[in-house]
């Protein structure tokens, strides 16, 4: 299809700002009054909080207020509201720490210098437990608990099946089973957690915040701090990053806030990039066992997967990690018979949440790898073997989504003619591929929110401008520019005539913001119907000044109000417009939209599907992994914003290859033994391989224009990707995350040994 | 501990400020005058959020004391626009959508523009070099170096004229 | 935050040596600063005095003599040696060098005297100085001394200077003819701190046998050493690859490496053996050339 806007080359509408230094981010900004506030952390991981002495500190010249867990209401919160159980976390605790770096106190003083020196002057008195720091010890009988009243500190528990999977095993001609381990990763974003909160006597609170969802943070510190929700107001500047780390309340925003519901007067708290690493979330390390029953001629009949998840000191999104990653690794195939445990386990470690691909890349990895190592066993062609077995257009998972539009097929096609086009590699060279199918948002409302999960609403001025208000949030993936262009094509007008409106509570609807890949699906469809709905009633009053035929419809296309077959004739928009407002007595013109999905199943309205081939070079003798290409063939629907497409997926594969080769957060005793930018490594520019982007059109009918999500899914495969490709290369698979020059050697080592015997 | 004069020009203006010598240049640019184009983004001098074009040449703005810059020139993001018209590889940033979050963008720029100020007509491993100290976790850097690519590339260059 | 310290800003190398006898232990020298700030940022150092040495232009220098070699002052800049045409035309190893050494925004401000006097153990230019049998100028406001770079380093950011004392100079003999200077450095990104590196300097007699190697090692101890044993296995033989793989398992052997999070004592040392041998190769080569 093509379209006026949508698809086409368009600048992101916040790019001035960001090229010339305008963008002003809430990491920039400053209040009159303001006061900068520290945290104290726990230094141990485990310990009882006996008594906080914060005289000292509250002695100190510049010091205004310092605060513990006694200064709040000591409301358990959590983002899984729906469930009292598993809102478990006081941000200020009041009787025990369970992590190293978790706030016990916050101090607010004129600058960050007295602030920071107040820290060192309160004293608190613990008694250190014995503390438990993996998964597989926690849940062992004896293990110390982390919280009260769960047992062998199991925090959540998930199950997935349909099938016989014991007759599915039976009728396998070859079955497998293998155990892999998957890593944590940090969100890492440029701008670190921060937050800027003012409360004044009127009994209002703003909080500036780098979020990924304004409205979440105003309905969870309304909650925390016993205000009503709309006294709350939360405002994003722009948002340097979130990749799924900044959705959930944190200690930033929550002392800020109790800092300055004491003193009245704004208090800024930034956390260091040390913080960020070890105080803030990341992504769930995983232990995986995978058992896969297939026919001989590549059938994949079952498979039985058990997964125990680090989960750190809190819930927060973990559960839904521990869910996601479960049904993403039956992705994207056809399975008679599929069984899925997880066990979602607390740790006295950093807590392990949500962070971009939500547990599908550590599912696409164990899943991957196993189905090359299978298809290696049987001698069968890997793209073959998924071919055969991957989701079509309108399949059904048994008794858990109906899966509408489906390019998978094409993109195994796109792949598989793009590695017949290397030819023969150069030596010590290998590609690997991985598909994916990922969600275009969820479903199930754990926030337990009475608000549609998108809104948006159109505005026309009279000079033709349309305000689009939207509570979607844009944290660098573009979402204010595909808003605008979805909202531009509906109502059949240029990118310039329309001005994105969002990251504040007061003036903006709800939404359930960026995570979870919702916001093109989800926000997309709110703010189609808000277009339409405007454009419906300009439509109204064109007909009445054109007098056509009644059985003419009527449309806008660039500026152009026009009967539909007969596009000769029609009214500027402008004039529309203008004898509009003046009908509705001088009345805006103004639609509303909202979407909320519905009879969709429980977990996604639609689904995103691709193929990904990564080359790699290896050096033998020390391990180390070139990436040299990497081709991505995908179907998000329709692309909405094609510069924004590649933009997320060249992210995309920086970040996932950054999770299968290099970033980890190694541990001793719960201490994160790398929380700076040295030791923890991320990809740059000279690192990243020639990259491609082949899209897959299909249409979405649940989708806005057909489209579907890209950018979360996007980071799937490439760690599949590298492990196969590594597997192609060298013929060893390393199956734990990330794959670094000493486990290839180690792997190298073990295979030559093993031909010698 | 003295205070000291530290005499510094920032993007063609000149300031004289009365400081503890410890500042460092980026809270001068920040804090001091205001300019908060230029990011922080680290403890370690990793990230390369603050990289600013002092005496010519790129720094780390975060890594160097406010006194080495008196009587010496810095030009920040602030200062790449000349009334209101962008400089080419601000042009070529916005035609490739080079930013995604922007809280690199500045750093990214200033390295950017001290590269092709040095080779204007530099190849992708140069730029890929020029931009090695500036970390982005949005954007996988690709989209970025097609920017300078093009700049370098002579693209833009009727628009200097 | 940083502490709070008196700032001296001394005009002339005279002033700064009267200065730094005044106030010995007191007071902190200061260049670049890429190194320093960082430790002084973080709380690992307080000083009451700093001293700055950075405007001091008469240790800003890159000369080259035939007889006396090359002499490069202490405040001269990383980029300025990267950059010198004179440097990549005699001694295009450091040349090399310093296009690994960290990035751009770092090697413009940063000085090879800073890098130097900080003794870090995985710093780059140390071991590729020592196969060259570079040495160090010091002095105090009494006199002056040279050190050669095989006696400076005496533990992990530990040197030979005195309290009293700054690097004023580095000086690199005359490269004698036939020889191949190298440096590779194992890291996982482009612009990281080696896991481990190698410099390697080979001469060749006039029948192509070795007159004189020398290998040294960054980060594989907690100073740059050389691997002096593994050196002496090549003098007087001819290029043999089998040798070069036993010069760099010796090489591996005689090393003291950590294991961090980054990797094991195990695989550093076999990253040593690596590239001992690949280096002493691409050394004899570009000797042999």
């Amino acid at each position: 299809m093509k379209y006026n806007v949508v698809n086409t080359h368009v600048h992101n509408i916040d790019g001035v700002a960001k090229v010339t230094g305008r963008a002003t981010y809430t990491f920039d900004v400053k209040v009159p009054g303001m006061l900068y506030g520290k945290i104290l952390r726990s230094p141990h991981a485990h310990a009882k909080i006996l008594n906080i002495d914060t005289s000292a500190a509250v002695a100190l010249k510049g010091v205004k207020a310092v605060v513990t867990g006694k200064d709040t209401l000591g409301i358990k919160q959590g983002i899984w509201r729906r469930y009292e159980e598993l809102c478990d976390e006081q941000i200020l605790p009041m009787e025990k720490v369970r992590y190293i770096g978790e706030p016990v106190a916050a101090v607010a003083a004129v600058t960050e210098e007295i602030a920071e020196e107040a820290l060192d002057l309160i004293e608190v008195e613990y008694e250190t437990l014995p503390g438990v720091y993996d998964p597989m010890e926690a849940i062992k009988k004896g293990a110390p608990q982390v919280h009260d009243g769960v047992e062998r500190n199991i925090n959540v528990t998930r199950h997935i099946e349909w099938g016989d999977v014991e007759e599915a095993f039976e009728e396998s001609d070859y079955v497998r089973e293998d155990w892999f381990r998957c890593s944590g990763q940090a969100h890492m974003c440029m701008e670190t957690r921060c937050a800027v909160a003012s409360y004044t006597p009127e009994g209002k609170l703003t909080v500036w915040t780098s979020t990924q969802a304004p409205y979440y943070h105003q309905a969870l510190l309304a909650g925390v701090l016993g205000l009503r929700e709309s006294d709350v107001r939360v405002i994003a500047k722009f948002v340097g990053g979130g990749f799924g780390g900044k959705f959930e309340l944190d200690a930033a925003q929550f002392c800020s806030s109790v800092l300055s519901m004491k003193l009245s007067k704004p208090v800024k708290i930034v956390f260091t990039r040390e913080e960020d690493f070890i105080a803030s979330k990341r992504r769930t390390p995983m232990y995986y066992y995978v058992r896969t029953g297939v026919k001989n001629d590549g059938t994949f009949m079952a498979r039985e997967t058990r997964v125990f998840t680090d989960g750190g000191a809190y819930t927060g999104m973990g559960a839904t990690a521990l869910y996601l990653t479960g049904f993403f690794h039956s992705f994207p195939y056809k399975w008679a018979g599929y069984r899925y445990d997880g066990f979602r386990v607390y740790t006295n470690t950093l807590q392990s949440s949500s962070m971009r691909g939500f547990g599908a890349p550590q599912a696409a990895f164990c899943s991957e790898l196993q189905i090359d190592l299978i298809a290696r066993e049987l001698g069968l062609d890997r793209i073959e073997i998924r071919r055969k077995n991957g989701h079509t257009p309108n399949y059904e998972v048994p008794g858990q989504a109906t899966i509408a539009s489906c390019g998978l097929r094409e993109c195994l096609d796109e792949i598989e003619k793009w590695i017949e086009s290397r030819g023969e590699l150069a030596p010590n060279r290998g590609i690997g591929i991985s598909s994916y199918g990922f969600m275009s948002g969820g479903i199930f409302n754990w926030f337990d929110t009475p608000y549609s999960f998108s809104s948006a609403v159109v505005t026309i001025n009279f000079d033709g401008k349309v305000d689009l208000h939207i509570g979607a949030q844009d944290i660098g993936q573009g979402s204010n520019t595909t808003m605008a262009i979805i909202c531009a094509e509906e109502l059949g007008v240029r990118m310039e005539d329309i001005r994105v409106h969002s990251g504040d509570t007061d003036e903006c609807p709800p939404d359930l913001g960026a995570w979870g890949s919702r916001q093109t699906l989800m926000a997309g469809n709110a703010t189609k119907m808000a277009a339409a709905e405007a454009k419906k009633q300009l439509l109204e009053f064109a007909a009445a000044q054109m007098g056509p035929n009644i059985v003419y419809d009527l449309d806008i296309k660039d500026r152009w109000v026009h009967l539909i077959g007969r596009p000769e004739r029609g009214l500027d928009y402008f004039d529309v417009v203008k004898s509009a407002l003046r009908g509705k007595a001088g009345q805006r013109i103004v639609g509303r939209g909202y979407y909320t999905p519905h009879r969709k199943g429980m977990i996604s309205p639609a689904y995103s599907y691709g193929v990904q081939a990564l080359e790699i070079e290896v050096d033998p003798k020390t391990g180390k992994i070139d990436l040299i290409n990497c081709v991505t063939a995908h179907d998000c629907g329709q692309p909405i914003n094609p510069i924004g497409l590649t933009g997320q997926l060249e992210g995309a594969i920086s970040m996932a290859a950054g999770y299968g080769m290099l970033e980890d957060q190694p541990m001793e005793d719960g201490q994160i033994m790398n929380p700076n930018l040295v030791d923890y490594k991320i990809i740059r520019a000279p690192d990243m391989p020639e990259t491609e982007v082949i899209d897959v059109e299909t249409y979405e009918p649940e989708g806005p224009f057909g489209a579907k999500e890209a950018g979360e899914g996007l980071t799937n495969p490439t760690a599949a990707a590298l492990a196969n490709a590594l597997l192609d290369a060298m013929g060893v698979a390393v199956k734990t995350l990330p794959i670094t020059p000493d486990k290839v050697l180690n792997a190298l080592r073990e295979k030559e040994e093993g031909k010698k015997e | 501990m003295e205070k000291h004069i530290l005499r510094i020009t920032i993007n063609e203006e000149d300031y004289e400020l009365f400081i503890n010598p410890k500042t460092l240049l980026v809270e001068v640019i920040r804090d001091l005058v205001g300019l908060t184009g230029t990011k922080r983004g680290c403890e370690s001098s990793s990230c390369g959020a603050c990289t600013v074009i002092l005496d010519g040449m790129t720094v780390k703005s975060c890594s160097v004391l406010a006194m080495q810059a008196d009587g010496l020139e810095v030009t920040t993001v602030e200062g790449l626009e000349k009334d209101g018209e962008l400089q080419p590889i601000q042009k070529a940033f916005l035609d490739h959508g080079s930013y995604q979050c922007g809280f690199c963008t500045s750093g990214m720029l200033m390295s950017s523009t001290a590269l092709l100020a040095e080779s204007p007509n530099c190849t992708v491993e140069e730029i890929k070099e020029g931009i090695d100290g500036n970390l982005c976790r949005c954007t996988g850097y690709n989209s970025i170096v097609r920017a300078v690519d093009a700049v370098a590339g002579g693209k833009y260059r009727e628009d200097k004229e | 935050m940083i502490h709070d310290f008196n700032y001296l800003a001394p005009t002339t190398l005279k002033e700064a040596l009267d200065l730094l006898s005044q106030y010995k232990d007191d007071c902190k020298v200061i260049c670049g600063g890429q190194s320093l700030l960082i430790i002084l940022r973080q709380r690992l150092l307080v000083t009451e005095y700093l001293l700055d040495i950075k405007r001091l232009n008469e240790l800003n220098y890159v000369n080259f003599d035939p007889t006396e070699g090359l002499r490069i002052g202490a405040v001269t800049s990383h980029r300025a040696i990267e950059k010198s045409d004179l440097i990549k035309e005699k001694y295009r190893v450091l040349a090399d060098m310093e296009t690994k050494l960290a990035t751009i925004q770092t090697r413009n401000w940063g000085t090879i005297g800073g890098n130097l006097a900080h003794g870090d153990a995985a710093g780059d230019p140390a071991p590729v100085l020592m196969t060259l049998g570079a040495g160090v100028k010091v002095g105090n406001a009494e006199k002056e001394r040279i050190i050669p770079l095989d006696e400076f380093y005496v533990d992990l950011f530990d040197t030979a200077l005195e309290e009293d004392e700054l690097l004023l100079e580095v000086q690199v003999p005359a490269p004698p003819p036939r020889m191949g200077a190298v440096y590779e450095k194992f890291n996982l990104l482009a612009s990281d701190q080696g896991i481990v590196a190698v410099a390697v300097s080979v001469t060749l007699n006039d029948d192509s046998t070795c007159k004189d190697a020398r290998i040294a090692l960054g980060n594989a101890a907690s100073i740059a050493i050389r691997a002096k044993e593994a050196e002496q296995m090549l003098v007087g033989q001819k290029f043999d690859e089998d040798l070069f793989e036993k010069v760099g398992e010796t090489a591996a052997e005689n090393c003291d490496p950590v294991s961090d999070i980054h990797a094991s004592e195990d695989y550093r040392r076999h990253l040593v053996k690596t590239l001992t041998n690949r280096m002493v190769k691409r050394a004899w080569d570009q000797a042999a050339a």
